[in-house]
């Protein structure tokens, strides 16, 4: 029934630590050490946690992310784990032996990866702008898009329609340019400030704000002040909105 | 600035999401539970808010009601918006509203509010009211069954607003919504112009008619759309229309005329039976070939009434050629109609009036 272990999230030191009942389904959250490292787990059965109700998959979830930041505070740097993994029992071991086999055997991997996010955390960062602000600017300053837009008012109805798409291509094309040359100089910018930066998949802006960029850095305390300095400048461009989010457990950089 | 992990905030728990199902520590061995149903667990719920805007927009709903208890709970824990002094929300409910400036337009999803003096759309994330209108601004309501580019149908409400605003919108429950609203307006003592029937809704609503421009012949029709960068030619719903001056088509999902040919370049419509996707299959096209920069191009359409079109479409191909013969002039002594060629070479067949020109031919003749 119970020859499953379900691991949160590696962290430094040989901790036989009791976290409390504050894993998911309220379970019994402790440590099992090896050397100089331990798994932070809960006993369940050997099968994956699935709900076809997305509240208590989300429930789950939070509770998977919670425990792994009580790790953090409690008990020092922590490698989380994604959601549902599950290290099952075989017919001649038992469970807690089997999850210091696997201790043993990514030893050095874990060691190194605990050193490399030591006073470390993760910290999200979405930049978007106000896309319909943004082409104003560029068909104010940019003259080939001004001076289309001048001749499609003194164009008759049904001339002005096709010209208007002329237009609204011709924008696109600017914007996307001028989208690069931002990521570019963005990315630039907060790189220099952080220890390692990894680019993520563009989310959907609810607003008319079209997202430039998102990505995940890793920094430390010191770090992160000038990171949300420069932020900071970003964010009160005209028309950018910058989103900060933080501090996550390093999931990202494990 | 600071960083933050609002976890009221629906944008961190897709944050939390992302990382959760794709990230972390991975171990290499089979000393883990095989985790084939998981990838499915993270897309329901990722699915159910990152995309919830997307399926609001496109009534692409699956097990409502599990999505909408979900919202309904994360809203629950935000403090209510800021009311006017003796306002009472009377009823609240998830939908969209489509936002339109210029050349952009963009459906917004939020929690609409309706109290006893207004109906408003409140974004939660961005704590803003995206849309606005007191009741009494309110002129009509009507509803209209609009198929979205996913090929699911869905009900859109028309709100007629005051000024000749009409705004769209689009909610989780459409009847009741509108039952509600209706139910709350004629309490406040407004009366609706409610016998408005849909087919007028639709004709103001598409506002492209130039002056003198008279539509002959509209109709609901999908248009095989033209490459736009990486996306290839796609069939896309909207409205055909054949005017005195054009053949032209509305996209409805812009609210704008995404094709216009005028009817003399138009030359001759082919039929033909094609599947338009996976899901149109066996339809009726009109494939209507005309004249652009010096050369032919061909551009499709799909609806029901296919061969009305195609006739309607050759009679105004054939007139066009026609019209210098049939071009009507009067007769300059008598008054009496008569197409001006005939005028010109054979003379007035009623008073006998013949051109100068005619005369001395006649004379030279004589």
């Amino acid at each position: 029934m119970t020859e499953g272990r379900y691991v949160y999230c590696i962290v430094e030191g040989a901790q036989k630590a009791q976290l409390g009942n504050i894993g998911i389904d309220g379970s019994r959250v402790y440590a099992i050490p090896y050397q100089d490292i331990s798994a932070v787990v809960h006993d369940c059965p050997a099968k994956p946690y699935e709900s076809k109700d997305n509240e208590v998959v989300k429930d789950w979830v939070i509770a998977h992310e919670k425990v792994i930041e009580r790790a953090w505070e409690k008990l020092g740097t922590v490698l989380p784990l994604g959601f549902d993994t599950i290290i099952k029992a075989d017919e001649e071991k038992d469970p807690e032996e089997i999850v210091e086999d696997w201790l043993r055997g990514d030893y050095q991997n874990l060691k190194e990866k605990l050193d490399k996010v030591k006073g470390k955390a993760e910290y999200g960062v979405q930049i978007s702008w106000d896309t319909k602000v943004i082409s104003q600017v560029l068909t104010e300053k940019d003259e080939e898009l001004e001076k289309l837009s001048e001749e499609i008012k003194s164009k008759p109805k049904g001339m002005a329609y096709m010209y208007k798409q002329k237009l609204e291509k011709l924008l696109r094309g600017k914007l996307e340019r001028e989208a690069e040359r931002y990521f570019k100089k963005f990315y630039g910018r907060i790189k220099e400030c952080t220890d390692e930066i990894r680019i993520e998949k563009l989310k959907k802006d609810e607003e008319l704000r079209q997202t430039l960029m998102n990505v995940s850095c890793l920094a430390d305390k010191e770090e992160v002040k000038v990171l949300g300095d420069e932020l900071d400048k970003i964010n009160n461009m005209d028309a950018f909105f910058v989103r900060f989010t933080g501090p996550w457990p390093p999931y990202t950089f494990v | 600035m600071e960083p933050e992990l609002d976890w009221k905030g629906r944008a961190t728990l897709v944050d939390l999401l992302d990382r959760v199902f794709d990230k972390g520590v991975v171990i290499y061995a089979d000393i883990i539970i095989s985790v084939a149903g998981i990838p499915l667990i993270g897309v329901n719920l990722r699915a159910a808010l990152a995309g919830m805007e997307t399926m609001l927009e496109y009534g692409v709903m699956q097990d409502m009601d599990v999505k909408s208890r979900m919202l309904e709970v994360q809203h629950r824990k935000i403090k209510e918006i800021s009311l006017m002094e003796g306002e009472e929300i009377v009823y609240r409910m998830f939908g969209s509203y489509h936002y339109i400036k210029g050349i952009y337009n963009a459906w917004k999803s939020g929690l609409f509010y309706l109290t006893n003096t207004r109906l408003l759309l409140y974004q939660k994330d961005f704590d803003q009211v995206v849309f606005e209108t007191p009741l009494d601004k309110i002129r009509a309501i009507g509803i209209r069954r609009e198929r979205s580019f996913t090929g699911k149908d869905r009900d859109i409400i028309y709100l007629h607003l005051q000024e000749k605003m009409v705004v769209r919108l689009n909610v989780l429950d459409t009847q009741q919504f509108k039952q509600k609203l209706g139910h709350l307006i004629k309490k406040a003592g407004i009366t609706l112009d409610v016998g408005l029937p849909s087919e007028e809704l639709e004709e103001r609503t598409h506002n492209f008619l130039m002056a003198g421009e008279k539509i002959f012949c509209k109709e609901k029709m999908w248009h095989l759309m033209p490459k736009g960068g990486i996306i290839g030619e796609t069939w896309k719903p909207g409205y055909l229309y054949l005017t005195n001056k054009r053949l032209c088509w509305w996209y409805d999902f812009e609210s704008k005329i995404a094709f216009q040919i005028p009817t003399k370049e138009i030359s001759a419509p082919v039929k033909e039976r094609k599947d338009l996707s996976t899901v149109l299959k066996d339809k009726e096209v009109l494939d209507v070939i005309y004249s652009a920069n010096g050369t032919k191009a061909v551009v499709s359409f799909s609806g029901k009434e296919i061969d009305e079109w195609e006739k309607v479409l050759i009679r105004a191909t054939l007139k066009g050629s026609q019209a210098e013969d049939e071009e009507r002039e009067t007769c300059p002594q008598c008054g009496n109609p008569a197409p001006a060629k005939k005028l010109l070479e054979k003379g007035c067949s009623k008073c006998g009036w013949v051109s100068p020109h005619q005369k001395k031919k006649l004379e030279v003749i004589n």
